[in-house]
């Protein structure tokens, strides 16, 4: 299986003691490390409010990383974990490296187009450029 | 060509009223109300030219919207926490499209209200 990135965010409780987040997030480290996966980016976020009530709670400490992995079910693994956990409130899993890869599509295709017409610098989005053949042979 | 003249200003008629109807729901008057209003160059309070509204992600060259800053998203969200349509903000349809999933996606991790309780 091919390489795949994904985003990993969970809500802990705000009350929990930091050295418990970082048991938590080392537990998590190990099981990546088993899988011979890579964990790229771990943020604590630190405590932040809720858009809404998650478990009664209207804060949660928030933890962010970012892992790359070929095998699909580390993050089935990794989701049970937080999910056991007493600590973790609410988390998701985002796969990322398809957004990532149209991303890059897109900005290697506006430096063509930086390229080919130097003097419009802005390029207009294909979007409204293309409804407009269509409305023209509505009319004719 | 011909053929063209006439049917490009009846589009044109609605969107020109269609700020005035719209807060009133999705249905608005349709092309064919514009047809009862007497024929001739539109006059009065409702010719007003509007500012082009741009694709913000267009102009600032953002290819990914990131679901993790609430901030940026907040803007094209309602105070109750609905998405606002193109029409209101001018964001393109490819950016709208991927704004969307990012709205959604901060909603599910609590960074953006589903509905704001009062």
């Amino acid at each position: 299986m091919e390489e795949r990135l994904y985003d990993l965010i969970f809500i802990c409780r705000p009350d929990t003691p930091e050295t418990e987040i970082d048991k938590l997030i080392a537990t998590l480290q190990h099981a990546v490390d088993e899988k011979q996966a890579k964990l790229e980016k771990v943020e604590k976020w630190g405590v932040r409010r809720l858009a809404y009530r998650v478990k009664k709670l209207r804060d949660g400490f928030f933890v962010y990383m970012m892992l790359r992995s070929t095998h699909g079910e580390l993050l089935k693994e990794l989701e049970r974990r937080l999910h056991v956990s007493d600590a973790v409130v609410k988390y998701l899993t985002i796969r990322l490296d398809e957004e990532i890869k149209r991303r890059q599509k897109l900005s290697k295709r506006r430096e063509r187009r930086a390229a080919r017409r130097p003097r419009k610098t802005a390029p207009a989005p294909a979007a409204p450029a293309t409804p407009a053949p269509e409305q023209a042979a509505a009319n004719g | 060509m011909p053929e063209e003249t006439p049917s490009t200003p009846a589009p044109q008629a609605p969107a020109h009223q269609a700020p005035s109807h719209h807060s009133g729901g999705p249905s608005g008057p349709r092309p064919g109300g514009a047809g009862a209003r007497p024929a001739g160059p539109r006059r009065g309070k409702r010719n007003f030219v509007r500012k082009k509204k741009v694709c913000r992600f267009c102009v600032e060259k953002i290819d990914l919207i990131d679901y993790k800053k609430p901030e940026i998203l907040q803007t094209f969200v309602q105070e109750r926490g609905k998405i606002l349509p193109r029409r209101m903000t001018g964001t393109c349809a490819r950016h709208q499209r991927w704004l969307t999933v990012a709205i959604k996606r901060a909603q599910n991790i609590a960074l953006l209200p589903f509905a704001s309780e009062l």
